[in-house]
């Protein structure tokens, strides 16, 4: 127990790092004395696929989208609420089931095209195209959409709460249509090909060149909309190079050595260091990351053999057993903060709740309870060579032992991991989610809602669930919708699906003279205000 | 059979050993477990979709008939397009090729430049301290794990000293070799250690035959028996083992390339494990193939000058 006490030390200072790190990089964000012009190097740890909005499959794409292609309405730098982006106010009908956007006047593309009402028809219409990538679900309430003059008008399905936070989402950003159509390709995915290798967007920057897991080069977008505090247009920058290095120890030599003026996912054990060294500064950005451990719920596995789990005690049991700030303490070295509920606590009409906290007694008597008086034995698919994975493990492993369940990791590459994980055919797996829509929707349709997919192929259900999940998708009254999100978060909680770990921020690091990047609790690097002071 | 005849003939043999290698990779990134449209989806993905971005891949066809269309337009020389970076193969491993080419040679001719000299010295002095000091520096070498040896030359040469750039690979050439020089030292330690044995065994044994008691009693100085004759025959065994090598050479650029953030083809073939990226693995594993059967052929060439009993 001495070693878990020294630890919780090391845990308080860690949030109260990431509390004044939080303040600190809000400010950040205001830039009164940023400086134009100017190369940043920025460098991640691994390269985009493909930069359109539709057919993107990944994080990777995902979190630079924004700073090529802009997007009608913006999530604000917390991620919570909305701002206006290619449209400057937006209304929607009383009966949930029309929304009005009014567009921005004098939007240009990167190569000078003004942007028209067409185009955002278009875009919106290939973004609802179910034959086109993997994200049309998130506007799949759209029925059709017209445009008169700069007014573009979404005739909705049914009432759909979500809409507004689906139009600041990277899938529905704006295209030039005529551009577009233009590009060579026999299908719509070859086209879409093409037109991504010199994409041509609203946002801040243009890609200008980019050799595929070396490095990609942006330039400033001149015709780029958004002014600056001071009245001028921004970006700040004219370049921005993303430079991929994938060796986590690389990265940070090459920023130390003042290579790179900044770079991502710092590894937890080195923050201390970098918040130490007075040439860097440390950033930690509250994200939408969860952290927690899968476990298959369905009364028997693929083999046959009874699964203990499917058992509801035995779930919070596991959960009881399990002291989650230890794990934090160890993995995240105090960067994280325990699950108050399946969503983070950054995810809109989040409802955080003590969940579980150690009782290794508590947990015994469950599993007596339950008719395992001296535990079982499980297996968890953990990543090899993931610091992570092996830290928690380790720790989890630990515990459950003092409560007699045996645990044996597995590892396993990631796409094999995946793969036992879609068919089914697993115990427990290593998981972590980060949201892609300013909504508690997307993730709850994927974790408690049992149609979509099993409930993260868990074959957990709750009907009550189900049932308010659907009740929600249509619930115009926001009141009313948090009242359900309050009661879908409740019922999960109680019935313990998941082994509920820690939400983390995003470290990222930058020399002292490199400011004003910002991300958002869904991941996404802004880079719009970011500059180098000289 | 003269030589060019020789070099034609070997090249005729390396067309039936790529298609071989065509035929097992195409099978065996089948056989792993996972696809790369669930891979790159991840947990964010229903069943329906999955589905729908394999048909539009066409990785829902069967095996023999994804493996007709891959034979179809490989005979072409098209290897189709990466899976996860939507470009064409060829082009890919075009840039990257070349990289790791240069990164290779480099390495190859520093564990050269070290262990030669080393070698002789070695052998001269066999049993005595200067041999062990050598042997014991080497063994060290070549037991020290590539990716601990280059963040130490990284955190050392690169980022303390400053004398070479904390990885990457530069602009123009005089840049490139500038920037391949730590990853090739971190890729040559162990590789010069092999060598330097091998080649330390062949000049002991070398140095008792009769030829070289014959050269000494001709009276030719201890520099020309070391250069012209023991030299030359004690590397006839040494050559092949450097040809053979490079298989793990390439294997060992896979790490080096990681942590040096070198652009090289070895990178990309674990990224394109890692995402299932089917037929990058493919062709890159034929161009691998390429690459090590010519170096297996210049071998042969470099051998046949040192000894043209080896033309015979």
């Amino acid at each position: 127990m001495g070693e878990f006490s020294m630890r919780r030390s090391f845990l308080k200072t860690g949030i109260a790092a990431l509390a004044l790190t939080t303040a600190f990089a809000g400010l950040a964000g205001f830039a009164h004395a940023a400086e134009r012009g100017g190369k940043m190097v920025y460098a991640r740890y691994a390269d985009s696929m493909e930069l359109d909005p539709v057919w993107t499959d990944a994080n990777v794409d995902i979190w630079v989208l924004t700073n090529i292609y802009g997007t009608l309405i913006e999530p604000t730098d917390d991620g919570v609420g909305l701002r206006p982006g290619l449209a400057t106010k937006w209304e929607t009908s009383a009966d949930g089931k029309t929304v009005t956007l009014t567009l921005r006047s004098g939007v240009k593309f990167g190569d000078g095209t003004p942007m028209t009402a067409d185009d955002v028809v278009w875009s919106l219409n290939r973004a609802k195209d179910p034959k086109q990538g993997a994200w049309s679900d998130l506007v799949a309430s759209i029925d059709s959409v017209e445009a008169a003059g700069n007014i573009v008008t979404l005739h909705l399905k049914t009432a759909d709460p979500t809409i507004l936070a689906a139009l600041a989402t990277f899938n529905t950003a704006i295209l030039p249509s005529k551009q577009f159509e233009a590009t060579p390709g026999a299908t719509p995915e070859e086209k879409a090909k093409n037109f991504a290798e010199h994409p041509n967007g609203t946002g801040p920057f243009m890609m200008t060149a980019w050799q595929r897991g070396v490095s990609m080069t942006l330039k400033r977008n001149p015709n780029y909309w958004k002014l600056a505090a001071d009245g001028k247009p921004l970006p700040y920058l004219d370049e921005l190079d993303f430079p991929i290095i994938p060796d986590d120890s690389t990265r940070l030599l090459k920023l130390k050595a003042g290579e790179i003026d900044g770079t991502e996912f710092i590894p937890y054990a080195r923050v201390k260091e970098l918040q130490a060294d007075p040439k860097l500064r440390m950033e930690l950005w509250p994200s939408t990351r969860v952290r927690y451990l899968g476990m298959y719920d369905g009364p028997t596995f693929k083999d046959g053999k009874p699964n203990p789990v499917s058992n509801v005690k035995v779930r919070q049991a596991l959960n009881y057993a399990v002291n989650k700030d230890a794990v934090i303490a160890i993995t995240t070295l105090g960067l994280g903060k325990p699950m108050r509920s399946f969503m983070s606590s950054t995810t809109p009409m989040f409802y955080g709740q003590d969940l579980y906290k150690y009782d290794p007694a508590k947990a015994k008597a469950l599993l007596a309870e339950a008719g395992y008086p001296n535990g079982f034995e499980t297996s968890i698919y953990a990543l090899s060579g993931n610091g992570d994975d092996a830290n928690d493990l380790a720790t989890v492993q630990q515990m459950w032992a003092q409560v007699g369940v045996k645990l044996r990791i597995d590892l396993v590459d990631s796409p094999t991991r995946t793969a036992k994980y879609k068919a089914e055919d697993y115990a427990m797996r290593t998981a972590a989610w980060t949201n892609d829509i300013s909504d508690p929707s997307e993730i709850t349709s994927y974790f408690a809602y049992y149609p979509n997919i099993h409930s993260l192929h868990q074959q957990w259900q709750d009907k009550d669930v189900d049932a308010l999940f659907l009740k929600s998708q249509q619930e115009t009254d926001p009141k009313a919708r948090a009242a359900e999100y309050k009661e879908i978060q409740e019922k999960y909680a109680a019935s313990a699906p998941i082994l509920f770990l820690y939400e983390t921020p995003y470290p990222v690091a930058f020399r002292k003279q490199a400011k004003g990047f910002v991300q958002i609790p869904l991941g996404n690097n802004i880079f719009e205000s970011a500059y180098i002071e000289k | 059979m003269n030589r060019l005849g020789m070099v034609g003939l070997r090249l005729l043999q390396i067309l039936p050993t790529l298609v071989l290698i065509g035929v097992v990779a195409f099978v065996l990134v089948r056989l792993l477990p996972g696809d790369p449209v669930s891979n790159m989806l991840g947990d964010h993905a229903t069943d329906a979709t999955i589905a729908r971005l394999q048909a539009q891949m066409g990785l829902d066809q069967p095996i023999w008939v994804q493996f007709l269309l891959f034979v179809r337009h490989a005979v072409q020389g098209d290897f189709g397009d990466s899976i996860a970076y939507h470009v064409p193969v060829a082009r890919l491993i075009a840039e990257r090729l070349p990289v790791t080419i240069t990164l290779a040679a480099l390495a190859t001719l520093i564990a050269i430049g070290l262990a030669v000299p080393l070698a002789f010295i070695s052998a001269v002095n066999a049993d005595r301290w200067p041999d062990y000091l050598i042997r014991a520096v080497f063994q060290v070498g070549l037991s020290s794990p590539i990716f601990y040896v280059g963040l130490l030359l990284l955190t050392v040469f690169a980022a303390a000293l400053r004398w070479f750039p904390v990885g990457g690979y530069g602009e123009g050439i005089g840049d490139h070799l500038y920037h391949l020089f730590l990853p090739a030292v971190a890729l040559a330690l162990s590789f010069s250690a092999v060598i330097m044995r091998s080649l330390r065994a062949s000049i002991l044994a070398v140095l008792t035959a009769e030829f070289v008691d014959f050269a000494r009693s001709k009276g030719l100085s201890q520099r020309i028996i070391l250069l012209r004759h023991v030299l030359r025959n004690a590397l006839i065994s040494t050559v092949t083992l450097i040809g053979l090598h490079m298989g793990s050479l390439l294997g060992g650029a896979v790490i080096t390339e990681s942590v040096f953030a070198v652009p090289g083809v070895g990178r990309l073939m674990v990224e394109s494990i890692f995402a299932r990226d089917y037929t990058v693995i493919q062709a890159l594993t034929m161009a691998l193939a390429v690459v090590v059967s010519l170096t297996f052929l210049a071998t042969d060439l470099v051998q046949m000058w040192l000894d043209p009993r080896a033309a015979k």
